[in-house]
């Protein structure tokens, strides 16, 4: 039964529904895992052991009654720690709210829990989701599995859900995407998450580090796992105002694993060409892959990317100041001193700095529209760079050296200013055994595309299926 | 726009209390680098030739 474990959600959802797994007996096995490793590898704040073990119990009383919520019946999962739970504390990472304990669930885990979905903890995170590294001064720093003898980051601020399902301690996750924070601990850790367009996942009960930079969305092994929890998490919420009235498609049944004709364009210009050399040649190589499996592979070069730091700084420094302002005047010494630095920065940023940042913002959409006119989806690297070892402080990359901060959010951070869609697929493993991630962007509130072509490239290949060696 | 300034504590000081923060000389030296670079940073955006370019006021929902 051990194997069990690293079942994907989608095939936990069928043993259940067929009655022949049992989902406490799923439940247990999870909390003796992370009973086993999860004081090494920190990836949970809280384990909801007895509260996971009665919904387990509930689960399959309904099965037996013939009830089935849906494919994600009785399947655990873990969301990030910035999901507010009922009755569950939901500290988003900080000793701030380290006794917060919400009355009302977020929209995204009521409406998982209408599909079945049972929580199995929360998970750890980087403080407010304030840092693409994932780390955290009052819950540990995750660690991430693929190197059991160095303490290398997992990528955040999702460093939790990214260590979690690879470890095989749940089969799926919540992530938030400011930055990147769903695909750089995807890419990392070897996992596949999505980042929806803006407004496709209702933000409401989760705590905001930037409004109109977060987006909501889930993490898990297979691309397949992503498109049945997108579609239970997704879909038009009046409690947050941006959520989209579009009708959520039926994303399990895009995937049809065909990806002739696609048309494919591979981001060169500072994206695939300044990655480190290992990186840029497993993207390389899975454009050629989706060539062979008849996608229509161009190059395209985005100039405007060359702004967005500047741009997303600006937004999400003053956005994250305004919310916490009254905090850090406060309690500035509660905070984890790289989170209070970076909030402080916002004070540096006027309103003239502001609006510019979304004059740039509207060319950066406008460019990647533009793109994705004569394309159905485009590829890039996740990150630039494999997990770096814990406090390494530099990233050589293709076109100099760069602060490891920086580099991780480098691909990632324009389509959170766009708001396009972006799936985060595992695509090789560095010769020192680092999974190497990339991503499918689509166009606005497409995701079914790029699940679709995330789907038939894990289809086609086993990276995904690799497991980290655990001591 | 004005060029970039180069920073020092008094000026810190003065921008921090503004924003409301009340930090010891320490603590604002410690982040002088990276206020720095977070000016140099803010330089570029004002140096952008924007023109009359729409800012993104609005969030695109359909």
């Amino acid at each position: 039964m051990s194997d069990l474990v690293w079942r994907s959600a989608a095939e936990l959802g069928r043993l259940i529904a067929k009655k022949e797994v049992s989902p406490v007996e799923l439940v247990r096995a999870l909390l003796d895992r992370i009973a086993a490793l999860d004081g090494k590898l920190r990836s949970f704040i809280t384990v909801c052991g007895d509260q996971a073990l009665e919904a387990a119990r509930a689960a399959e009383a309904e099965l037996m009654a013939g009830r089935v919520a849906g494919p994600l019946h009785g399947v655990p999962y873990g969301p990030k720690d910035l999901y507010n739970t009922k009755g569950i504390r939901t500290t988003g990472g900080s000793k701030i709210l380290a006794d917060s304990v919400p009355a009302t669930d977020s929209t995204v885990v009521a409406r998982l829990g209408t599909a079945g979905m049972l929580v199995l903890g929360k998970l750890n995170m980087h403080e407010f989701a304030y840092g693409p590294e994932g780390l955290n001064a009052h819950y540990g720093d995750a660690w991430n599995p693929w190197d059991a003898n160095t303490h290398r980051v997992a990528g955040g601020s999702s460093s939790g859900s990214g260590v979690a399902v690879a470890a095989g301690l749940c089969p799926a996750a919540l992530g938030s995407d400011t930055g990147g924070s769903i695909r750089i601990p995807c890419s990392l850790c070897g996992i596949s998450g999505i980042k929806p367009t803006y407004g496709r996942v209702s933000r409401a009960g989760v705590l905001p580090l930037s409004w109109s930079m977060d987006h909501a969305g889930p993490m898990a092994r297979t691309v397949a796992d992503c498109a049945l929890m997108l579609g239970a998490m997704a879909g038009y919420d009046p409690a947050d105002p941006t959520t989209s009235v579009l009708p959520v498609p039926d994303y399990a049944a895009a995937l049809t694993g065909e990806v002739k004709g696609l048309r494919v364009g591979l981001l060169r210009a500072h994206f695939t060409d300044v990655a480190a050399p290992e990186v840029r040649a497993a993207v390389d190589a899975a454009a050629k892959a989706l060539e062979q499996a008849g996608a229509v592979v161009d190059e395209v070069n985005l100039t405007e990317v060359a702004h967005v730091a500047a741009a997303s700084f600006a937004i999400v420094a003053t956005e994250a100041l305004a919310y916490h302002a009254g905090w850090l005047r406060a309690r500035a010494a509660d905070y984890q001193r790289d989170v209070r630095e970076r909030l402080t920065m916002g004070a540096l940023v006027s309103g003239v700095h502001y609006v510019r940042a979304q004059q740039v913002r509207q060319l950066v959409r406008a460019e990647v529209d533009a793109a994705l006119a004569r394309r159905d989806v485009l590829l890039a690297p996740a990150t630039p760079i494999p997990a770096p070892v814990l406090g390494e402080k530099e990233a050589r990359l293709g076109d100099g050296t760069s602060d490891v901060r920086s580099a991780l959010i480098r691909f990632t951070r324009p389509f959170n200013l766009s708001g396009h869609p972006a799936c985060s697929v595992p695509c090789g493993f560095t010769a020192g055994g680092l999974p190497v991630g990339m991503q499918f962007v689509g166009r606005p509130f497409d995701e079914a595309t790029v699940l679709r072509a995330g789907d038939a490239y894990q289809r086609r290949t086993d990276w995904h299926t690799r497991r980290p060696v655990l001591a | 726009m004005l060029p970039p300034m180069e920073i020092n504590l008094d000026t810190l000081r003065c921008v921090t209390r503004l924003a409301g923060f009340d930090w010891t000389d320490a603590e604002l030296d410690a982040i002088r680098p990276m206020v720095q670079r977070t000016l140099d940073m803010l330089a570029r955006l004002e140096a952008l030739p924007l023109g009359e370019v729409e800012p993104a006021t609005q969030y695109r929902v359909l």
